[in-house]
C-alpha cells in the first residue's frame, strides 16, 4: 500500500545540544498516538544509553509517522534524525539530504549558536524549507521576542509564522506538525525510473548485518530485489524492509520519496558506506547522487589496557565497536612504555571521547590513552610524503624536508563584549584571522583558520572559560600548511617515554617543555625512587623537574582491631592505582599522558 | 589438628582519654569503673559463644584497652581462668599480656597481676620525655614511667614497653636519648610506633586547623632508621615494622595476628577474626557502648564482614610483609586455598627485580632496608 507522494513529508530537527530535540521528537511520537503510555520512555529515538546520559544524540532512528491534519488527510511524515555534533557533520549533510525541509528549534531562552547555525547553513546547501520553532516557552526566562530577532538577523529566516512550542509541556507541538505539512514541500522524484536511494545511515545487527536506511529518491525497491551499491561495487539481495513507526514494521515495497531500512546480508558495515546511491543491479541508474565523500579519521590516539593480560579483550571490543562505526579505525600499535595497544582514529574529540567512555563502561576495561594528535604530512628529502599519526614515530629533523599538519576554520559565535579574549585566545593558537562579521547588533562571528593540533589542545574550554561559556563554535577541515614543527620527547629517568612525545612549534617548543615538566612533577605522585622529568629536542634537554621520593610510606602500626580499616585503606590506594602504568620502576597516572592538553600553550 | 586460636579481651575504660588515640574508650574516674560487673559480662559472653571454639585451641591471651590496669587483678585473673579453662592449650607458657598504663602500674598491681597468671606486661611509656608526654595529653611523667617499669621488672619477667616517635620537637638525637634511657631495664621488647593523626581524634581537628607541628616524612623515616640502628647496636632484632625484641622474645600474641590467624574478641568493641574452613572466615566487632555490652554481652555484633580467599591472602600480605620473617606460603595455601606467588606471579617479579621482595625459605618478605616503602610495595601486591 504505498502512499501518494503529495502527502508524504520527510523533516528533520535541527538544534543545539540541550536545546530539547530529543523531548520535542518525543512529544511529536506522542501527538501523532504511535506509541501507548506504556511504551513510553524519556528520549525514544536514542538507541543507546551514553547518548542519553550526555543528551546528546550521536545516531538515532528515524520514524515514520501517520498524521491527520487540519485538511482531513492523513500524512506520512518521516522524521530523519540526525547526529548532533560537529565531529559528524558529514553524516549530518547527508541526514539532511534525505529530507525536505527541517524544524529550526531554538531554545527560546538561549538564542542561536554555532553549530545550530552551521547545520542551517548545511539544510540551505540543500535547499530544505527551514521552520523556525521557538521551543521552552514554558519557561519564565523564554524571550521568544529577542530571539525571533536573532533569527531573523543572524540566521536570515522569514519568522512571520511564529511557532512558540514546549516540548515539555507538549503546548504548541500539533501546530507545528501543521506547519509542516502545510510548508514543507512533497517529494519530487520518479517513481518509474531506475533505482537511486540515498545511503544515510547503516548500522549492524548480529542476525542480519548491515541495516541500512534509505530515502528512495527514485523508483522503487522491493523484497527479493539485487541491489548494487554504487560506490563499493557491492551486489546484493534485499532480505528484509521495514521502517519503524516506532517499532520496528516489515514492508513489501518502498517508493521514490519515502523513508526506511533494509538489509540485505551484508557483513559489515564498512561496505555501506553513508552517502552512497543504492540502485538495482539488473536497471541500475546512469549516474549516482550527488555528495558521497569517504570519511576519514581526523584524530588519533593511542589506547592500551593497563594491564597488558587485556590486549585481546580490547582487541575484540574495538571489533565489536567498528561493527556499527564506519569511522573508527584502528591498527596494533607497540609503545616502548605502554606495551601492546592500539592506535586509533576518530573523525573528532568527542568521537573519541564515546569510544573511550563506552571501551571502559561497555567492556569493562581499564584503559590508559595518549593525547589525541592530528595526521601529520611528513616529506622527506626526495619529496615523498608520509603520513605520521604517533608523534613518536616523527622521523629525526635530519631526515625531514618539511611537515604540513591540518588546519581548521573555526568559526565562533560570541557576544561582542567578549571579541577581544576570543582573538588573543586565537592569535596564541597560531590562528589566523580570516572574518570578523556582526551578525546582530551584539552578536559576532569570528572566522580563523588554525592548525587542527592547537583545537585539540583543550581549546574549546579555554574558549568557553575566556567568554564565560557564551561562545559556541563550528569548525572544518581548510586543508594542510607547512610549519616549522618539532618533537618534544619526554624521558623519565633518562629515558624516553614515546607515549609522552608531542609535535609542537618550533617557537613554542621550550616553553611547552618547560611547562609540560612542571606539570607532569604535579601530575606523577612521590614513589618509592626519586623520578627526574626532563623535556628534550632532539638530544638537547631543555627543561628538567625532579619528583623527590617518598621517603615513608608505611602503615604506623596494625593488630587485630584495625586490620579491615587498614586493608580498605589499602585497597582503595589500590583502585587508585589502577589508572598507573609502570614504565620501568616509575608509575606514571592516566592523567600524565593528556598532561600535554593541560599547559598553557 | 585443632587451631590455634589466640584470645583479646578488651576493656573499654580510662581514666582520660589521650588526644591521639582512636581506640573504642571510654573515660571514667578509677571509682567507678564497674571492673566486676565487666568480668561477668566477658564470662557471660564466653559461655555464650563456647560453640565457636570447639576445634581449637589456646595460642595466646591478650588484654588491651582502654587501660586494663583499671580493672581489679581480682576480676581481670577471673575472666582469664575462664578462658584458660574453655579451651586446651597446646603451649608450654602460654602467653598472656596485660596492656598497662604507667599511671595506674605499681607493685602491688604487678604482683596481683602475676600472681592471676599474667606473664607479660606492655606498658605505654610512649615517651621519656616530660615535656613530650605533656604533649600527648598522658597522666604520667617520666619519673612514673620509670617507676612503673621498675614495678613490673620487680614481679614480671616479660616486660614490653610502647613509644611513640615523630613528636615535635623531637630531633634524632632527643629520640636516641629516649631510648638510651630504657638500656639500663634490659627490656626484652620495645614496640616504636610513628604518631599517627587519626580521623575523629582532637589531634587530628588541630592538625586541619595547622597547630600541630607533626613530623615530615623526612624526619620520620630519619628517626625510623636511627632507632633501629641504636636498638640494633643493643641487640634488639628489628622483627616487625614497629618492633623490636631481643631473639625468641617476640610478641606470639601478634606474631599471631601477622601471621593472619584466628582470634576471639571478647568484651565491648573488640574484635575478632575466626576463620570458617579453608579460604573463608569471620570478622566481628562487638556491640561498641560498654553500657550496652554490660546489658546484653550477646548482643548482635556491631560489624560483621566475611573474608573470602582473596580478602585473606590481601591481609596475609599486608600483615605478614610488615614482619622481618615474612610470609609464609604453605601456611598461606592451606588457609586460603591459594598459592600466593602464583595469584600474583607479575608483581612479584617485578618487585624481585626492584630488589623489594625476596623469596626464601618457604616466606615472601621484604627487605628490611625497604619497609619505608612497604605500603606501596603491598598495594602492589593487592
Amino acid at each position: 500500500m504505498s502512499t501518494d507522494p503529495s502527502r508524504i513529508r520527510n523533516f528533520s530537527i535541527i538544534a543545539h545540544i540541550d536545546h530539547g530535540k530529543s523531548t520535542l521528537a518525543d512529544r511529536i511520537l506522542d501527538v501523532t498516538g504511535v506509541i501507548t503510555d506504556r511504551e513510553k520512555q524519556e528520549q525514544l529515538l536514542d538507541r543507546m544509553d551514553i547518548e542519553r546520559e550526555r543528551g546528546i544524540t550521536v545516531k538515532a532512528q528515524s520514524v515514520r509517522l501517520p498524521f491527520r491534519a487540519s485538511d482531513g488527510q492523513v500524512y506520512q511524515l518521516n522524521l530523519i534524525d540526525t547526529p548532533g555534533h560537529v565531529d559528524f557533520t558529514y553524516e549530518v549533510s547527508r541526514s539532511l539530504a534525505a529530507c525536505e525541509g527541517a524544524l529550526l528549534v531554538v531554545d527560546a531562552t538561549q538564542g542561536v549558536e554555532a553549530q545550530t547555525l552551521a547545520n542551517v547553513y548545511l539544510a540551505l546547501e540543500n535547499d530544505l524549507e527551514i521552520i523556525p520553532v521557538f521551543n521552552k516557552i514554558d519557561l519564565p526566562s523564554a524571550d521568544v521576542e529577542r530571539v525571533r530577532r536573532e533569527v531573523e538577523e543572524v540566521v536570515g529566516l522569514d519568522c512571520n509564522e511564529e511557532l512558540p512550542c514546549s516540548g515539555k509541556t507538549g503546548m504548541g507541538v500539533r501546530e507545528v506538525l501543521e506547519a509542516v505539512v502545510r510548508r514543507i514541500p512533497p517529494p519530487k522524484g520518479d517513481r518509474e525510473a531506475p533505482l537511486r536511494a540515498l545511503l544515510f545511515d547503516s548500522w549492524y545487527d548480529p542476525y542480519r548485518g548491515a541495516v541500512c536506511q534509505v530515502r528512495i529518491v527514485d523508483g522503487r525497491l522491493s523484497k527479493g530485489d539485487r541491489i548494487k551499491l554504487m560506490a563499493t561495487g557491492g551486489e546484493y539481495e534485499v532480505t528484509d524492509l521495514h521502517v519503524y513507526s516506532p517499532f520496528q514494521t516489515s514492508i513489501d515495497v518502498l517508493e521514490a520519496g519515502e523513508v526506511g531500512c533494509f538489509s540485505a546480508s551484508i557483513k559489515s558495515i564498512h561496505d555501506t558506506k553513508v552517502g552512497d546511491t543504492v540502485t538495482l543491479a539488473k536497471n541500475p541508474a546512469t549516474e549516482p547522487l550527488a555528495g558521497f565523500k569517504e570519511v576519514k579519521p581526523m584524530v588519533f590516539c593511542g589506547v592500551f589496557p593497563t594491564e597488558s593480560e587485556d590486549y585481546p579483550a580490547l582487541r575484540d571490543a574495538l571489533e565489536k565497536l567498528r561493527l556499527n562505526d564506519a569511522a573508527l579505525v584502528f591498527e596494533p600499535e607497540t609503545s616502548d612504555a605502554l606495551g601492546f595497544g592500539f592506535r586509533c582514529g576518530f573523525l573528532g574529540l568527542l568521537h573519541m571521547e564515546i569510544i573511550q567512555e563506552r571501551l571502559e563502561r561497555e567492556h569493562d576495561l581499564s584503559l590508559v590513552t595518549t593525547a589525541p594528535t592530528v595526521v601529520y604530512h611528513v616529506y622527506d628529502k626526495t619529496g615523498e610524503m608520509s603520513l605520521v599519526e604517533n608523534p613518536s614515530r616523527l622521523p629525526d629533523a635530519g631526515a625531514i624536508d618539511r611537515i604540513e599538519e591540518p588546519y581548521y576554520s573555526v568559526s565562533i559565535h560570541v557576544p561582542s563584549e567578549y571579541v577581544g579574549a576570543v582573538i588573543a585566545l586565537c592569535q596564541e593558537r597560531r590562528g589566523e584571522q580570516k572574518t570578523i562579521q556582526y551578525a546582530s547588533q551584539n552578536r559576532v562571528i569570528v572566522v580563523y583558520e588554525m592548525p587542527l593540533a592547537e583545537v585539540l589542545f583543550d581549546f574549546f574550554d579555554h574558549l568557553k572559560s575566556a567568554t564565560k561559556g557564551y561562545a559556541s563554535m563550528d569548525y572544518e577541515l581548510a586543508g594542510y600548511r607547512p610549519n616549522p614543527l618539532v618533537r618534544l620527547d619526554l624521558l623519565v629517568n633518562g629515558e624516553r617515554v614515546d607515549a609522552l612525545s608531542a609535535i609542537v612549534h618550533r617557537e613554542k617548543a621550550y616553553h611547552i617543555g618547560r611547562a609540560l615538566t612542571q606539570k607532569l612533577k604535579e601530575i606523577v605522585p612521590q614513589q618509592q625512587y626519586e623520578v627526574a622529568i626532563q623535556a628534550a629536542i632532539g638530544s638537547k634537554i631543555i627543561a628538567r623537574e625532579t619528583v623527590r621520593a617518598l621517603r615513608k610510606d608505611v602503615t604506623a602500626k596494625c593488630y587485630g582491631g584495625d586490620i579491615s580499616r587498614k586493608r580498605k585503606l589499602l585497597e582503595k590506594q589500590k583502585a587508585g592505582k589502577k589508572r598507573m602504568k609502570a614504565v620501568g620502576k616509575v608509575e606514571i597516572p592516566q592523567e600524565a599522558f593528556h598532561a600535554i592538553l593541560k599547559v598553557e600553550t | 589438628m585443632r587451631r590455634g586460636t589466640s584470645v583479646y579481651v578488651h576493656f573499654p575504660f580510662c581514666a582520660r582519654r589521650c588526644p591521639y588515640c582512636d581506640f573504642a574508650t571510654i573515660a571514667r574516674s578509677p571509682q567507678e569503673v564497674p571492673g566486676s560487673a565487666y568480668a561477668d559480662a566477658v564470662l557471660r559472653e564466653l559461655e555464650g559463644r563456647h560453640t565457636e571454639l570447639e576445634g581449637r585451641h589456646l595460642a595466646s591471651i591478650f588484654f588491651g584497652g582502654g587501660t586494663p590496669t583499671l580493672w581489679d587483678a581480682e576480676a581481670l585473673g577471673r575472666v582469664l581462668a575462664a578462658i584458660r579453662a574453655a579451651f586446651p592449650t597446646a603451649e608450654d607458657e602460654l602467653e598472656i599480656t596485660v596492656e598497662c598504663n604507667p599511671s595506674s602500674l605499681d607493685r602491688a598491681k604487678a604482683r596481683a597481676l602475676a600472681d592471676a597468671g599474667v606473664n607479660r606486661l606492655s606498658i605505654g611509656v610512649q615517651s621519656l620525655s616530660d615535656e613530650r608526654l605533656r604533649f600527648l595529653g598522658r597522666l604520667h611523667d617520666a619519673r612514673g614511667a620509670i617507676r612503673a617499669i621498675e614495678a613490673a621488672r620487680e614481679h614480671v619477667e616479660r616486660v614490653s614497653v610502647d613509644f611513640i616517635f615523630g613528636l615535635p620537637g623531637q630531633d634524632r638525637a632527643a629520640l636516641l636519648a629516649e631510648l638510651d634511657a630504657l638500656r639500663p631495664f634490659s627490656l626484652e621488647h620495645l614496640s616504636l610506633y610513628a604518631l599517627t593523626i587519626e580521623e575523629g581524634t582532637p589531634f587530628h581537628e588541630l592538625r586541619k586547623k595547622g597547630r600541630l607541628p607533626v613530623a615530615t616524612d623526612d624526619e620520620y623515616a630519619t628517626l625510623f632508621l636511627a632507632a633501629e640502628e641504636a636498638l640494633g647496636a643493643l641487640g634488639y632484632e628489628h622483627y616487625e615494622v614497629s618492633n623490636y625484641a631481643r631473639p625468641g622474645r617476640e610478641s606470639r600474641h601478634n606474631a599471631h595476628y601477622w601471621r593472619g590467624h584466628a582470634y576471639l574478641g571478647l568484651g565491648a568493641a573488640a574484635v575478632g577474626c575466626l576463620d570458617e574452613g579453608v579460604g573463608r572466615a569471620r570478622r566481628r566487632k562487638n556491640v561498641i557502648e560498654p553500657d550496652a555490652y554490660l546489658r546484653d554481652p550477646l548482643a548482635p555484633p556491631a560489624e560483621s564482614e566475611r573474608l573470602d580467599a582473596e580478602d585473606l591472602l590481601r591481609e596475609a600480605l599486608m600483615l605478614g610483609l610488615r614482619t622481618s620473617r615474612g610470609v609464609d606460603l604453605a601456611d598461606v595455601r592451606e588457609r586460603t586455598g591459594l598459592d600466593l606467588l602464583e595469584a600474583r606471579r607479575a608483581p612479584i617479579a617485578r618487585r624481585m627485580e626492584l630488589g623489594d621482595l625476596v623469596v626464601e625459605d618457604g616466606h615472601l618478605r621484604v627487605p628490611r632496608s625497604r619497609w619505608l616503602s612497604l605500603d606501596a610495595i603491598v598495594v602492589d601486591l593487592f
